[in-house]
């Protein structure tokens, strides 16, 4: 059974009179422990998508259907309990924290919210999360901006695993990273998916990044599906017009092909 | 520079703090200096200041210690200032953190309330509330707060209007946390410095509102105020003018001391948030 669903989602914007479809009548899955990337140029409503999926934004038409419940009918108390299971990691670490708040706090929230463990118990859960992700667990109360952009990533990872969700969305979470960071960052992702078998929503411009960590790929213009399938079959070989032009504007991509 | 040695640079700035702490010394060591009420006949009516070194400021028509009553007032200033203030930049603050946070119906709503307690002077509503309710400490906190916690209100919603947007907001959301909790545990306490920015010209409004309402005996009749000595005065402001004088001065320097202080800190703490 699939993990998510998503059936002809539409979701239009007003600008200056005219109303343009930031995602138009779009449809695609996602299974238990598979990554699917999102690709495609600015403006082709990736991140629109990711906020409809996570109920940040509410859609025009269409469905999600998530671990086998209509999504979109939960509201107020269910639907915050069911959030649980959806996590997100958004693209810059500092403007994705309150800026007042301690790496401490921001483990604790989940676990507070969702009652995984008491009040006592936390510190030592906040320590198990912080080894989870790499990190040295006398991290916890240094202020957000006390630590390095890659540590704050890892921080995102270990609050968005905190409350074990079947799946992650990822905004371009490794694309403000240097690419040393983001090679360990990825490696990360891997490693939890393996281990706990958690899905990836992976939103991502870079298509060399695309090919190494996702199953499957949907290429989208304009709002609309352009291309999908199997992420080395369709980057390797393209055959939508705006596939070819995103491949031939990878220039890493280009370099690492035979 | 740290924030203080960069106040300490502010001839006004400074000024201003020294004129607040007399106050606050003042306030604080009235009940040591001066154990009687202050509002009990100390002496002979009407005795001229640096007559008697017992009465330095001499006495009123009713023979109070008019030292003894400036000290006591400056109790009541400094409590009912500080209180009203403490109480409008509250009020403004959630009520201008729901309806930014809300938006929609609940902030249609809040707003229109807003407009409505804007429309009436801060002074006039004041003035009603105590004539209806009662002169008393706690009414007159409340009557000076109700007209006040417009301002702090609307520059709290501007800023939550924006802060709102911020990613930090959407991952609480994702995270589960209850919108009460967001709106009052990350978005408010974002909200606030440009909202504390205007404590001091609150403080020294909500003063200048007390010394008036007692000056009207519209305050609480059971306390030494500033503005009840000068009401005092004004009987004998021919043959007496100190009496109105002397509370009369104190009242200037204290609102100017709490603002220049007050416009120091902020001025000082602004350049840093400038910087960084
Ligand atoms: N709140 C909004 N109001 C109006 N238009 C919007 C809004 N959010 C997104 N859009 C529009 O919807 C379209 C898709 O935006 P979206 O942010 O989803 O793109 P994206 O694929 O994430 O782009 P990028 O790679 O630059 O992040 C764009 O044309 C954008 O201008
Ligand atoms: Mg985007």
């Amino acid at each position: 059974m699939n993990l998510l669903t998503v059936s002809n989602l539409t979701k239009r914007y007003r600008r200056g009179g005219k109303t343009i479809a930031a995602v138009d009548d779009i449809s695609f899955h996602i299974e238990p422990g598979e990554t699917l990337a999102l690709a495609g140029p600015s403006g082709s409503g990736k991140s629109t998508i990711a906020r409809l999926v996570l109920r940040l934004i509410e859609p025009d038409a269409g469905h999600i259907e998530f671990e086998g419940n209509d999504f979109l009918a939960l509201s107020g108390a269910a639907l915050r309990q069911r959030r649980a299971r959806l996590q997100m990691v958004f693209q810059d670490p500092l403007a994705a924290f309150n800026p007042r708040s301690t790496v401490a706090r921001l483990l604790d929230d989940p676990l507070r919210i969702h009652g995984i463990a008491a009040r006592a118990e936390r510190p030592r859960r906040i320590a198990a999360l912080l080894e989870r992700v790499g990190l040295a667990a006398d991290l916890a109360p240094r202020a957000i901006h006390e630590i390095s952009g890659g540590q704050r990533q890892r921080v995102a990872i270990a609050r968005a695993i905190a409350t074990k969700p079947s799946l992650i969305v990822l905004d371009e979470a490794v694309s403000a990273l240097d690419v040393s960071v983001r090679g360990q960052i990825l490696e990360l992702l891997l490693d939890l998916q393996r281990q706990e078998r958690i899905a990836y929503l992976f939103i991502s411009h870079d298509l060399g990044v695309v090919r190494a960590i996702a199953h499957r790929v949907v290429l989208l213009e304009a709002g609309e599906i352009a291309e999908c399938g199997d992420a080395r079959t369709v980057i390797d070989a393209p055959q939508s017009a705006i596939g070819k032009a995103l491949v031939a504007a990878a220039p890493r991509l280009n370099r690492t092909r035979p | 520079m740290s924030p203080l040695r960069r106040f300490l640079r502010k001839p006004e700035a400074v000024a201003g703090a020294i004129l607040l702490a007399a106050l606050v010394a003042m306030a604080l060591s009235a009940p040591m200096l001066f154990p009687g009420d202050p509002q009990a006949i100390a002496g002979p009516a009407l005795l001229p200041p640096f007559q008697d070194w017992s009465l330095p400021l001499g006495t009123d028509r009713l023979g109070r210690d008019v030292l003894a009553e400036l000290f006591y007032g400056a109790r009541t200033s400094l409590a009912v200032g500080l209180a009203a203030a403490a109480a409008a930049l509250a009020i403004g603050s959630v009520v201008g953190t729901l309806a930014g946070f809300a938006g929609g119906l609940v902030d249609e709503v809040l707003m229109r309330i807003t407009d409505a307690f804007q429309t009436v002077p801060g002074f006039l509503l004041a003035l009603a509330f105590v004539s209806v309710v009662g002169p008393s400490l706690g009414i007159v906190v409340i009557a000076i707060a109700l007209g006040t916690w417009t301002g702090p209100a609307r520059v709290a919603r501007a800023e939550v209007l924006s802060i709102r947007e911020r990613d930090y907001v959407a991952g609480a959301r994702v995270i589960g946390m209850h919108p009460l909790a967001i709106a009052f545990r990350e978005v408010l306490p974002n909200a606030l410095p440009p909202v504390l920015a205007m404590s001091s010209v609150i403080v020294a409004a909500a003063i200048l509102t007390e010394a008036a309402l007692s000056f009207l005996g519209l305050g609480d009749p059971n306390r030494a105020t500033w503005g009840g000595m000068i009401a005092e005065g004004r009987a004998v402001l021919r043959t007496a003018p100190f009496l109105s004088i002397v509370p009369g001065i104190a009242l200037v320097l204290t609102v100017l001391g709490v603002y220049l202080a007050g416009e120091g800190i902020v001025e000082t703490t602004a350049v840093r948030r400038g910087l960084s």
